[in-house]
C-alpha cells in the first residue's frame, strides 16, 4: 500500500508539473485529469475512500465541464476538424497515457495482492464518519460554507454580468428615439417638400441596422 | 432545546442576524430593485446585530460548538467590524448613486464580508479561521471590482484575488503541517503541542507558513506589494471596508492565535517578529514619502500602522492586549475619517474607464476654500494618523511606545519614533495641499448636500469622536482594559 501511495503521489506531481508548464489548454486539461485521479488514489491509499471518490466525481467532473466549454468556444467547421486531428497526434496523449498506465498498474497490483482493507495507518474513513463529523462538531462550518458559496455566487454573477442587459435597454431607448423621430418626420412630411420625405426611409433603415448591430 | 444550546445561539446571534440580513436583502432584490431600500434594510440588520452584540455582553464567555468562542475580545472586535461596516453602508449609498449598473449587490457582498469578520474575531479553531478569512475575502473580490468597467477597479479586484489566493494556499499548507504533526486543529491544543515540542522543524515550518498567510492579509512587509494598487483602484466604500473591518478582524485572530498557540518560547521568534515590525514601519513610511496619490499614500500609511501594532504582538505581555485594543479603536476611527472624505469627494461615482475615485492629490488642492468642514475632517484624520496630541491617534501611539519601553525593546521604540517622524512629513504635505490656493485645473468635488447625507454625518461624527477621544480617552481606555482584563 505504501508503494501505491508513493507511486500515485509521484504521478500526481509529474502530471501537475505538466499542467503548469503546458502551453496548450487542452493538453493541460488532460494532465489535470490525470493529476486529480492520482490524488484520488493517494486518498484511497491513505484510507479515505470517501474523499477519493469525491475527488473523482467532483473534480474530474468539473474538468469535463471545462472541456465542454473549450469545445463550445471554438468555432465549429472545417477548422474544428483540423483542430481535432491536431489534438489526436501522439504528442498530445502519450504523456497522460503513460502516467495513467502507471496508475492502472498500481491499481491492478494492489487488487492482485488482495490487500483491500489496508491503509497506511489508522482506520479507513467512511462516508458515515465524514457525515457525522460534518453535522456534529463542524455544523457551524457547514453553514459558513453555505454563506461563502452565496457570497462567491453573488460576486461571480455581478462580475460576470454580460453587457446584454444594458445593451437591450440601450437598444430599446434608441428605438424609442427613432420612433419619436419618425413621428416628427411624419409630421414634417405632411408639410415639407417631397424631396426630404424620400430620404427618411433610408435614414430609418440605417438606424435600424445600427440598432441590430448593437444588439448583436 | 437545552440551556447550553440556547446560550450558544444567543451568543452568536449577531452572526445569525447578519447572515439573515443577507438573505432578506437578496429576496428584496428578487422582488424589487430599490437602491435606497436595500441600503436601509442592510443598515437595520447591522444595527440589530450590533444591539444583539451589546446585549450579549452580560453573558461572559460562551463556547459555541467546539470551533467558535464568544468572549469579550470577540465582542470588542465585533463592535469594530459592525461599526465600520455601517459606515461603509452609508458611504456606499451615496457613492453608488452614480453607478448605472445594478447597485444592490454591493450590500449583499458587504454583509457577507461583515459576517466573515464576525466569524474571524471569535475563531478558536483552524477551520473557523480559514472559513472566516475566506468569507471576508471572497466578497471583497467582488466589492473591489464592483465598478468593473473601470480598469483601476478591475485591476484592484484581480490583484487582490490572485494574491489572496496565494496567501490562502500558504495558510492552508501551514495548517496541514501543524495538523500532520499534532493531529489537532484547536488553537489551545495546538498551543499545548507547540510548547511540548516546539523545536520540531515541521511545526516551525507550519507556524511560519501560517504567519506568511496572515501577514499577506495585514500587508506586513515583505508581503505588502498588493496594498497600494488595491487601495488606489478599488471603489471608495470597498477600500474603506478593506482598510478597517477586514484588517481589524484579521489582526484580532492573529492576536488570539498568538496568545493561545504561537506564543513561541524561543527568543529568536520574537526577534524575527521584531525585525519584521521594524522593516514594516520603515518601509511603509519611506514609500509613502514620494506618493502623489492620496489613496496610495493611505495604503502605505496603513502598512506602517500595522508595523506599529506588531510591536504589541512582539512584546505579548503586560499591557499588550490593551494596547492592541486601544490602537485598533483609534486606527479604525481615523481611517474611517480619512477614507470617508476620499469617498465623499468621489461621490457620486462617475465612470471614467480608468480610476474613478478622486485619488490624485491635486484633486484635493484648495479643498478648504470650497468645503471647509470636509477639510476639517480630513485635517483631523491626518493629525490623528500622524499621532499629534489631542487626537485619538496620539493615545494609540502613546500606548505602543509605553509597551515597548516597558519591555525594554529599544530598537522597536526607536523605529516607532523614527517612523512617526517620517510620517509627519507626508501627512503634513496632504494638509498643506488642502489649504493651498485653488488652481484652475479640473478636479473632483463633493456634492453640495454631502453633510446632510448619512455618509457625511458619519464622517463628521467620526472626526468629532477622534478629537473627543484625544481629549478625554478615559471611557475608551476603561472599556478596552476591561475587555483585556477579563
Amino acid at each position: 500500500m505504501q508503494i501505491a501511495f508513493y507511486l500515485s503521489g509521484l504521478v500526481a506531481i509529474l502530471a501537475t508539473l505538466r499542467v503548469v508548464t503546458g502551453t496548450h489548454p487542452v493538453h493541460a486539461l488532460l494532465y489535470l485529469i490525470v493529476s486529480l485521479i492520482a490524488v484520488a488514489m493517494v486518498f484511497f491509499a491513505l484510507g479515505a475512500p470517501f474523499a477519493g471518490a469525491l475527488e473523482i466525481i467532483v473534480y474530474a467532473g468539473a474538468i469535463m465541464v471545462l472541456f465542454v466549454f473549450v469545445v463550445m468556444m471554438l468555432n465549429l467547421g472545417e477548422s474544428a476538424v483540423e483542430q481535432e486531428r491536431a489534438w489526436l497526434q501522439p504528442k498530445a496523449w502519450v504523456g497522460p497515457a503513460v502516467l495513467t498506465a502507471i496508475l492502472l498498474i498500481v491499481m491492478i497490483v494492489t487488487l492482485a495482492s488482495g490487500d483491500y482493507s489496508g491503509s497506511i495507518s489508522g482506520d479507513p474513513l467512511t462516508a458515515k464518519m465524514v457525515g457525522i463529523s460534518l453535522f456534529g462538531p463542524y455544523l457551524v462550518i457547514v453553514e459558513l460554507a453555505a454563506m461563502l458559496l452565496l457570497a462567491a455566487l453573488v460576486a461571480a454573477s455581478h462580475l460576470g454580468r454580460s453587457e446584454a442587459h444594458d445593451e437591450a435597454d440601450l437598444a430599446r431607448e434608441r428605438q424609442r428615439e427613432i420612433n419619436g423621430q419618425r413621428e416628427l418626420e411624419e409630421q414634417t412630411r405632411r408639410t415639407a417638400p417631397p424631396r426630404e420625405t424620400r430620404q427618411t426611409p433610408f435614414d430609418a433603415a440605417d438606424k435600424d441596422a445600427g440598432t441590430q448591430e448593437g444588439k448583436a | 432545546m437545552s440551556h447550553d444550546a440556547v446560550m450558544a445561539l444567543l451568543a452568536i446571534s449577531p452572526l445569525i442576524v447578519v447572515s439573515m440580513t443577507v438573505v432578506v436583502v437578496m429576496l428584496l432584490i428578487a422582488w424589487r430593485r430599490n437602491h435606497t431600500l436595500s441600503a436601509i434594510v442592510t443598515a437595520i440588520g447591522l444595527n440589530v446585530a450590533l444591539l444583539a452584540l451589546l446585549f450579549g455582553w452580560t453573558m461572559g464567555t460562551v463556547d459555541v460548538t467546539s470551533v467558535l468562542v464568544v468572549d469579550d475580545l470577540s465582542r470588542f472586535g465585533g463592535v469594530l467590524v459592525l461599526m465600520s461596516t455601517l459606515a461603509c453602508v452609508t458611504l456606499a449609498h451615496h457613492y453608488l448613486e452614480g453607478y448605472d449598473g445594478p447597485r444592490d449587490e454591493f450590500y449583499l457582498l458587504l454583509l457577507s464580508a461583515a459576517a466573515g469578520g464576525l466569524v474571524l474575531v471569535s475563531a478558536r479553531h483552524m477551520t473557523t479561521l480559514f472559513f472566516g478569512i475566506e468569507l471576508l475575502s471572497m466578497p471583497l473580490f467582488g466589492m473591489l471590482a464592483y465598478t468593473f468597467r473601470d480598469r483601476g477597479a478591475l485591476e484592484s479586484g484581480i490583484k487582490y484575488m490572485v494574491l489572496s489566493a496565494a496567501a490562502t494556499a500558504f495558510l492552508l499548507f501551514g495548517m496541514a503541517l501543524l495538523y500532520a504533526v499534532t493531529g489537532t486543529l484547536d488553537f489551545a491544543e495546538l498551543g499545548a503541542a507547540l510548547s511540548r515540542d516546539g523545536g520540531d522543524p515541521w511545526l516551525l515550518a507550519g507556524a511560519g507558513l501560517m504567519l506568511v498567510g496572515l501577514a499577506f492579509k495585514l500587508s506586513i512587509v515583505p508581503f505588502h506589494l498588493w496594498t497600494p494598487d488595491v487601495y488606489q483602484g478599488g471603489p471608495g466604500p470597498a477600500t474603506t471596508f478593506l482598510a478597517t473591518a477586514s484588517k481589524v478582524a484579521v489582526f484580532l485572530v492573529l492576536l488570539r492565535l498568538f496568545q493561545s498557540t504561537l506564543a513561541f518560547h524561543q527568543d529568536w521568534w520574537h526577534d524575527l517578529l521584531g525585525f519584521i515590525a521594524v522593516i514594516t514601519m520603515l518601509v511603509g513610511n519611506l514609500l509613502a514619502l514620494t506618493q502623489n496619490d492620496l489613496k496610495r499614500l493611505l495604503g502605505y500609511s496603513s502598512i506602517a500602522h500595522f508595523g506599529y501594532l506588531l510591536v504589541a504582538l512582539v512584546v505579548n505581555d503586560g499591557l499588550a492586549v490593551e494596547t492592541v485594543g486601544v490602537y485598533l479603536v483609534t486606527y479604525v476611527l481615523t481611517t474611517l475619517g480619512a477614507f470617508g472624505v476620499v469617498t465623499l469627494v468621489s461621490s457620486p461615482y462617475v465612470a471614467t474607464g480608468g480610476t474613478a475615485d478622486a485619488s490624485p492629490l491635486h484633486h484635493y488642492r484648495g479643498l478648504f476654500w470650497r468645503r471647509p468642514y470636509l477639510t476639517a475632517v480630513m485635517t483631523v484624520s491626518m493629525l490623528s494618523l500622524a499621532g499629534i496630541p489631542f487626537t485619538a491617534g496620539f493615545i494609540g501611539k502613546f500606548y505602543i511606545i509605553a509597551v515597548g519601553v516597558e519591555a525594554h525593546r529599544w530598537w522597536l521604540v526607536g523605529s516607532v519614533v523614527l517612523g512617526s517622524a517620517i510620517g509627519l512629513y507626508y501627512y503634513l504635505r496632504v494638509m498643506v495641499t488642502l489649504f493651498l490656493h485653488e488652481p484652475g485645473m479640473q478636479r473632483r468635488d463633493a456634492t453640495h448636500d454631502w453633510a446632510e447625507r448619512a455618509g457625511g454625518m458619519v464622517v463628521l461624527g467620526v472626526a468629532a469622536l477622534v478629537i473627543l477621544l484625544g481629549l478625554y480617552p478615559t471611557p475608551m481606555i476603561n472599556w478596552v482594559s476591561w475587555v483585556a482584563g477579563s
